[in-house]
């Protein structure tokens, strides 16, 4: 079966690190991630910038991993991400910021992404909270 | 169509739980993960609203959530990952209640 | 056929980014004519109270892009008859034309949809 499955939520939330437990249960189920979607906070899920204590669970450097590793279809929404501070290259050109903070492998794009995905899974499935 | 609803919220203070018990339908399943286990706490008045509910085999909590809250689960049916994917296609579709 | 999706929103209007990114999903939906729906729950009914000054609080006004709804094709809205009451608001006396549901009709209403997200 193939699953959309969407964050709400950032990496320091446990229900970011639940979406990921989810998605790699996905996987080991032998179903298909068909996008993974990323929005309202859950744009700082992929933000590089996070420096987790050496001795906690860097959950954003996992998200980073488990995309690039499995080379998922990982859509960040602009609209929120720019809110939020969060940029890739050329967005930070665009708005002249000083940092870029969403290397490869996520895509920014927008929220016509979120649908899209819907349409082509058999679930959406929808994490935020505590 | 069924529905199973996922609910990530501590119910105290917290509508989500009494909305959610007011709109679930006769098929409909609860899946309790993070900090909406503490509804499963004996002696509460979420537990009591769950108990009311009678849910009987369609409600659920994620393990790793009651183990890390040292809850027991006398009210619900308690699922790992895989168990929680196989829920996600034994219904219709998820609401998750951000 | 494409799935129908139901938007419930039930954050109230000025506590943050909440209520306007979830109204973003509902135009960005019906941009792309899909079959959309969305219910007012909660403290989701706050957005629909009438003569609403945001700009006391320097924000948009939300009320503005929620009548655009009907233009976007999203023309199923609902609300939470419970909702409405338990926050002492007029069902007849609010700024869009929504269906008032009770509880029992907004469990008829979540089953017809393909898909649900709540925010």
């Amino acid at each position: 079966m193939k699953f959309a499955i969407a964050v709400f939520s950032p990496a320091h939330a446990p229900s970011s690190r639940r979406a990921l437990r989810f998605a790699e249960a996905v996987l080991a189920g032998g179903h298909e991630i068909a996008r993974l979607f990323f929005y309202q906070d859950g744009v700082h899920s992929a933000s590089a910038n996070i420096v987790a204590p050496q001795d906690e669970l860097d959950v954003a450097a996992q998200w980073r991993a488990f995309v690039s590793d499995h080379r998922l279809d990982a859509v960040v929404c602009i609209a929120a991400a720019l809110r939020r501070g969060v940029l890739d290259d050329t967005e930070a050109n665009r708005y002249q910021r000083p940092a870029v903070n969403l290397p490869m492998p996520w895509e920014l794009s927008g929220l016509g992404q979120l649908h899209e995905a819907a349409q082509l899974a058999d679930r959406l499935v929808c994490f935020g909270g505590d | 169509m069924t529905t199973l609803h996922v609910i990530a919220h501590s119910p105290f203070g917290d509508e989500r739980l009494a909305s959610c018990l007011r709109l679930l339908g006769p098929q409909d399943a609860l899946l309790l993960c993070g900090d909406a286990t503490y509804a499963l706490q004996a002696g509460t008045e979420p537990f009591a609203a769950l108990q009311a509910a009678n849910l009987g085999e369609r409600l659920f909590a994620l393990a790793e959530d009651l183990q890390a809250r040292a809850l027991d689960s006398q009210l619900a049916k308690v699922v790992d990952y895989p168990a929680f994917v196989e829920l996600t296609l034994h219904h219709d579709k998820v609401n998750s209640w951000l | 056929m494409a799935k129908s999706l139901l938007i419930i929103s039930r954050q109230a209007p000025w506590s943050g980014p909440s209520a306007r990114e979830a109204l973003d999903i509902a135009l960005a939906g019906g941009a792309f004519d899909l079959p959309l729906g969305m219910l007012f729950l909660d403290d989701g009914v706050f957005q629909l109270a009438a003569a609403q000054q945001p700009d006391a609080v320097q924000q948009k006004n939300l009320a503005a892009n929620l009548q655009a709804l009907p233009m976007f094709g999203v023309e199923e809205l609902f609300a939470c008859g419970h909702s409405l009451a338990r926050r002492g608001l007029d069902n007849d006396a609010l700024s869009l034309p929504v269906e008032v549901l009770d509880n029992a009709a907004l469990t008829a209403l979540i089953a017809r949809f393909d898909q649900v997200v709540t925010l």
